[in-house]
């Protein structure tokens, strides 16, 4: 329950498989270039892009395992501010204006990697209430409510970047559209899962109740993914690297990696706060108090 | 916009990237703030 400060062995294996799967990714991701580049095979990028997304989505599961690095969230926050600030450089000085969003089409450079990273923060809360629900560790009841406040924030920043572009090119700053109002339902039912756990002095009922109120609303995540192929949507399908310029790559994939290490680095260090209330929580009182109660 | 090309835009471009930087700045240091509290 309380943060192990010892750098277990177990920590030590997590942290490798995190580097090994991390690196992974980038290079596919570069060698998905080296095939659009030649135009040998879009079916091999495509597969590389899977293998890319998986290996990012390892990287976070495996880096939330281990509690005993206590400099990671550090690091990996200097790491984002490198790729947030060269991806933003070369997004807003370096990549062309699109066709016809012409200069406004650079918001995308920030509200895709927003997007998939919230909702990879979501579906680590999904994974995290599922492994409580079988394992009763509070380890991951405090991940649990690390991933979810970090996945509003980021649905939150969605919501304020696709309204900023929705207005130039929909002429509205917001529109009750199918991809819209299920990623408002989505914000709106994991924040009320953090009133939930404000509301409940009981870390067990707390823990087991957010839980699955977790997993109820995570039903929401696969919908907005699949909104804009569902329904007749304002909102743009989701584009696939045939149908998008080798140019727009560079500033996206920068974002997205330093979307992603601020992600990790900010759930690390969200699960310790989650993760020291609660220790303080269920502490005995001290002895002289303890004296005078009984 | 001009015959289907949006021209300028550099404003709400400036807002989106400025408002996702103060936001998640704001969080960093609120992430910060809280964990010198409980510890």
């Amino acid at each position: 329950m309380v943060p192990n400060s010892q750098v277990s062995r177990l920590d030590r294996v997590l942290l490798a498989g995190a580097v090994i799967t991390g690196l992974t990714a980038m290079f596919l991701g570069v060698y998905m270039d080296a095939y659009l580049h030649e135009g040998i095979s879009i079916g091999g990028a495509g597969t590389a892009l899977i293998a890319a997304t998986l290996g990012m989505a390892s990287s976070v599961l495996f880096l939330l395992m281990g509690d005993g690095f206590r400099k990671v969230p550090l690091g990996l926050i200097a790491v984002a501010a490198v790729c947030l600030i060269s991806g933003s450089y070369f997004g807003l000085f370096v990549a062309p204006p699109e066709h016809f969003m012409g200069d406004v089409q650079r918001i995308m450079y920030v509200h895709v990697p927003t997007a998939w990273n919230g909702l990879l923060a979501l579906t680590f809360a999904f994974v995290a209430a599922v492994v409580f629900l079988f394992t009763n560790d509070f380890k991951w009841d405090a991940r649990m409510e690390a991933a979810v406040e970090v996945g509003i924030l980021l649905a939150f920043l969605l919501c304020c970047q696709g309204a900023i572009w929705a207005k130039p090119t929909w002429g509205v700053w917001w529109d009750w559209d199918p991809r819209l109002t299920t990623t408002a339902v989505l914000l709106f039912a994991f924040a009320g899962i953090l009133a939930l756990r404000r509301f409940v002095d009981d870390p067990v009922k707390r823990a087991v109740w957010s839980s699955v109120a977790t997993i109820i609303s995570y039903v929401d995540v696969p919908i907005v993914y699949f909104s804009v192929r569902w329904w007749n949507s304002l909102h743009q399908v989701q584009s696939s690297p045939s149908t998008v310029s080798s140019q727009f790559y560079l500033p996206l994939r920068l974002n997205a990696f330093g979307v992603l290490f601020l992600m990790t680095g900010f759930m690390m260090l969200r699960a310790r706060v989650a993760a020291l209330r609660l220790a303080a929580e269920v502490a005995p009182p001290p002895e002289e108090l303890a004296g005078e109660l009984a | 916009m001009s015959g289907g090309y949006i021209t300028g835009g550099w404003g709400f471009v400036w807002a989106a990237y400025g408002w996702t930087a103060l936001v998640l700045t704001g969080y960093a240091i609120s992430l910060f703030v809280r964990l010198r509290k409980v510890r």
